[in-house]
């Protein structure tokens, strides 16, 4: 019998489900509004619909990410620091520096033969995050979605000098007054960010092969600048915004693999989609 | 806040010891004692912690009042925002210390209504008579808090004692500067002598004083062996704890009942070594406090290490001893002059060590030492924002200390499938927050942090050839 595995990624801004056999065979990825999170049985539903599978044929159900804590229908909760790892390395078996970018959250993690061995983490300040880039993206009337292109046509990237959110977002202001063109001036700040996020990480000794996750992931000027930064090529997975998920439901396979070979029995909880109530 | 959920806070933190957990009422009794003796009529001076001159204060029935601590207490009782609120509101900026903040809060308010503050914890801090400052290095609030704290109490004289040490340079012998030093601190103890002298009326009774620091000698041994029985395997007891125990040590060193409190607590570490009893009942990880006060209103962080099986034999934090005998204080008849040598060998201690480590630091050595001796699976540290003093080298000697010291062997796999052999860095976590501002700590991102470095615990002993 096929057996299923569910990964379920509750993070600042962004929920994310994947369900697993041998492949991924659905996911989904929804904002994270304090309505969803509640309803974050919802959106596993749905993502149960799109393979027409019912939560009972799930094997193993593990919870991730900042909101994990409260996802009563899963059978266990693993941060996301190994779950990123898990399945950053079922897509890059040789890395061994992670850097993940979240919405409200900015975290490097250092990678030995596949497994988490150290980590630092920014959950403190909007700067170095997904945070930055929409407060400014915001202040100069653009899609965030469009910033990474637009940084990249920038040949002379403005000097943000700093890097308080609250700050950067006059500067920026005054700067598009004083003339600079709204390219360099995006450029600049994905440079800022990237400095920021290379101060952070550097704490790790990061080493080849680099593998950028998140939000952040997806903007080609901020993995650019990033990548020249930090002095490696920067890779990024198929769907950066999944991994966490996916090392959710791989760690899962691996928990119900192991009970297998053991001979113990796998622990789960009730198979119920209930909503989340406390938060 | 509601009494109920005061004991509430209180119910939920779990000492490991007796001794730690007999520390609340200790303190308490404390500040109240500051209270009584201040009705009594006796003299109390304002004060810092780790100032050497409390066998001094002790001689001269001088009642030590001990600002951090009562900023400290406020913090643990989650009741300090107020008095932050109010130095705020009188123009001091929220980013300095928030223990001066707190005193400056209290103390405005207390001298403004001519009594204690409603509802003061444990009774409130008693007004002074005078107030020691007492500059180290780096903290300037040890000059400046109470320069600021005298707008409110005009009439209260200020003494500054500066007690200076030599900084490290791999090039500089301890040896060569060492005199100075001396002469520079006994001096400056000698102007405190004079300085209490007139504010007692009473002279400096010197073999009373002797006999004192002869007992401050004695304690600081005790200590140190009493909490180098935590590097037994399972640990009898951890940092939390510690931050209950060092009281003594800070507030009433030179004194018997000092003294026989860390007696007391050897005896019980012994027993418990004997019993086998641990913090937790299955010890996995162990794990070095390397420094970072804590965050007073959340220690039961701690208890939140234990329930994942991790537990702390050893911190540089309120560690503030040394083995005496091992500091090269030479004879002398003078017990100014001993304090002054104890000072001096306190501070440079891990001076010699440091130099013959390329890259070494003393605090890097330091921290090495306790990773070797306490057989150290991880390192933490507490980057508390408002204690610039502390926490900004903390950083730096954890990266120093990852440079230098990689003592995990592993197995590497690389771009071929080869695994070779080689070392990597002990894992280590930085939790950010503060001292006593609670606004600055998020209890889900603490504990979301300490979750993965756990993980990370575990998988690097996997990794672990
Ligand atoms: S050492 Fe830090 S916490 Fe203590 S008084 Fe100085 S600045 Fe404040």
């Amino acid at each position: 019998m096929t057996q299923y595995f569910a990964g379920i990624d509750i993070g600042s801004t962004m929920t994310k489900v994947v369900i697993m056999d041998s492949g991924i065979i659905s996911s989904i990825i929804g904002p994270t509004g304090p309505e969803q999170r509640r309803l974050a049985n919802k959106v596993m539903e749905k993502a149960l619909n799109e393979v027409d599978l019912p939560f009972e044929a799930i094997t193993y159900v593990v919870a991730t990410g900042y909101g994990r804590i409260n996802v009563p229908f899963a059978d266990k909760q693993i941060t996301e620091i190994s779950c990123h790892a898990k399945g950053v390395a079922h897509f890059f078996p040789e890395v061994k520096t992670i850097i993940d970018i979240g919405g409200q959250d900015c975290k490097g993690i250092r990678i030995d033969n596949g497994k988490p061995v150290d980590f630092v983490m920014n959950d403190k300040c909007a700067a170095g995050t997904g945070r930055f880039l929409e407060i400014i993206a915001d202040a100069l009337g653009i899609k965030i979605e469009e910033m990474g292109e637009i940084g990249l046509e920038g040949n002379h990237p403005a000097k943000i000098s700093n890097i308080c959110t609250v700050f950067a977002e006059q500067e920026v202001v005054a700067r598009l007054a004083e003339g600079v063109s709204l390219h360099n001036l995006v450029a600049g700040i994905l440079e800022s960010l990237a400095n920021r996020v290379s101060r952070m990480v550097n704490r790790l000794h990061v080493a080849e092969e680099v593998v950028v996750t998140g939000g952040g992931a997806k903007n080609v000027g901020l993995v650019k600048a990033l990548s020249d930064k930090l002095g490696y090529t920067v890779a990024v997975p198929p769907e950066p915004l999944l991994t966490g998920a996916v090392g959710a439901a791989l760690l899962g396979k691996d928990i119900a693999d192991k009970t297998l070979k053991d001979g113990v029995s796998l622990e789960t909880k009730e198979r119920s989609l209930k909503e989340i109530k406390i938060f | 806040m509601a009494e109920e959920e005061k004991k509430e806070v209180r119910k939920k933190r779990r000492t490991a010891t007796k001794a730690a957990a007999s520390i609340g009422p200790m303190v308490k009794e404390s500040i109240g004692g500051t209270i009584r003796a201040k009705q009594e009529g006796k003299k109390l001076a304002y004060t810092f912690i780790v100032c050497l001159y409390d066998e001094i204060l002790s001689v001269m029935d001088i009642v030590p009042v001990w600002t951090e601590n009562y900023a400290g207490v406020c913090g643990a009782k989650r009741d300090a925002e107020r008095f932050l609120e109010r130095a705020e509101s009188l123009g001091f900026s929220r980013s300095l210390c928030t223990y001066a903040l707190c005193g400056l809060g209290f103390d405005q308010w207390r001298e403004k209504l001519g009594e204690m503050p409603p509802d003061a914890p444990w009774g409130g801090q008693a007004r002074p008579d005078m107030m020691l400052s007492s500059g180290q290095i780096l903290c300037d609030p040890r000059n400046k808090w109470y320069q600021a704290a005298q707008q409110f109490m005009p009439d209260v004289p200020i003494y500054d004692v500066g007690l200076p040490y030599p900084l490290y340079e791999d090039d500089i012998e301890v040896a060569d500067v060492q005199d100075y030093y001396i002469k520079h601190i006994t001096e400056e103890l000698r102007g405190l002598v004079t300085f209490l002298e007139k504010q007692t009326g009473k002279k400096m009774d010197y073999d009373r004083l002797s006999e004192f620091v002869d007992l401050g000698e004695r304690t600081w041994n005790m200590i140190w062996e009493t909490y180098e029985l935590r590097r037994a395997v399972p640990t009898p007891m951890g940092t939390g704890d510690a931050m209950n125990t060092m009281v003594p040590m800070v507030f009433m060193m030179g004194t018997q009942q000092c003294y026989d409190f860390y007696l007391a607590l050897n005896k019980e570490l012994q027993d418990k070594i004997a019993r086998k009893e641990g913090v937790v009942e299955d010890e996995k990880y162990r794990l070095l406090w390397g420094g970072g006060l804590p965050s007073w209103f959340a220690l039961t962080d701690f208890n939140y290490f234990n329930s994942k099986g991790a537990v702390f034999p050893v911190e540089t934090t309120y560690r503030m001893i040394e083995p005496i005998y091992r500091l090269n204080i030479p004879d002398t008849n003078d017990p100014i002059e001993r304090l002054a040598w104890r000072w001096f060998g306190y501070w440079t201690y891990w001076y010699d060590k440091a130099k013959k480590r390329p890259g070494s630091e003393p605090d890097v050595e330091r921290l090495i030492q306790y990773i070797e001796d306490y057989q150290i699976d991880g390192v933490v540290m507490h980057e508390a924002f408002s204690c610039r003093t502390w926490h900004l080298g903390l950083i730096w000697q954890l990266n120093q200390l990852r440079k230098i010291y990689k003592p995990i062997p592993v197995l590497i796999l690389g771009k071929d499938g080869e695994k070779t052999k080689g070392k990597r860095e002990l894992p280590s976590l930085i939790l950010e927050s503060d001292i006593i501002d609670i606004s600055s700590y998020s209890e889900v991102d603490t504990r979301n942090r300490i979750d993965a470095f756990i993980e990370t615990l575990e998988q690097t002993k996997k990794n672990k050839v």
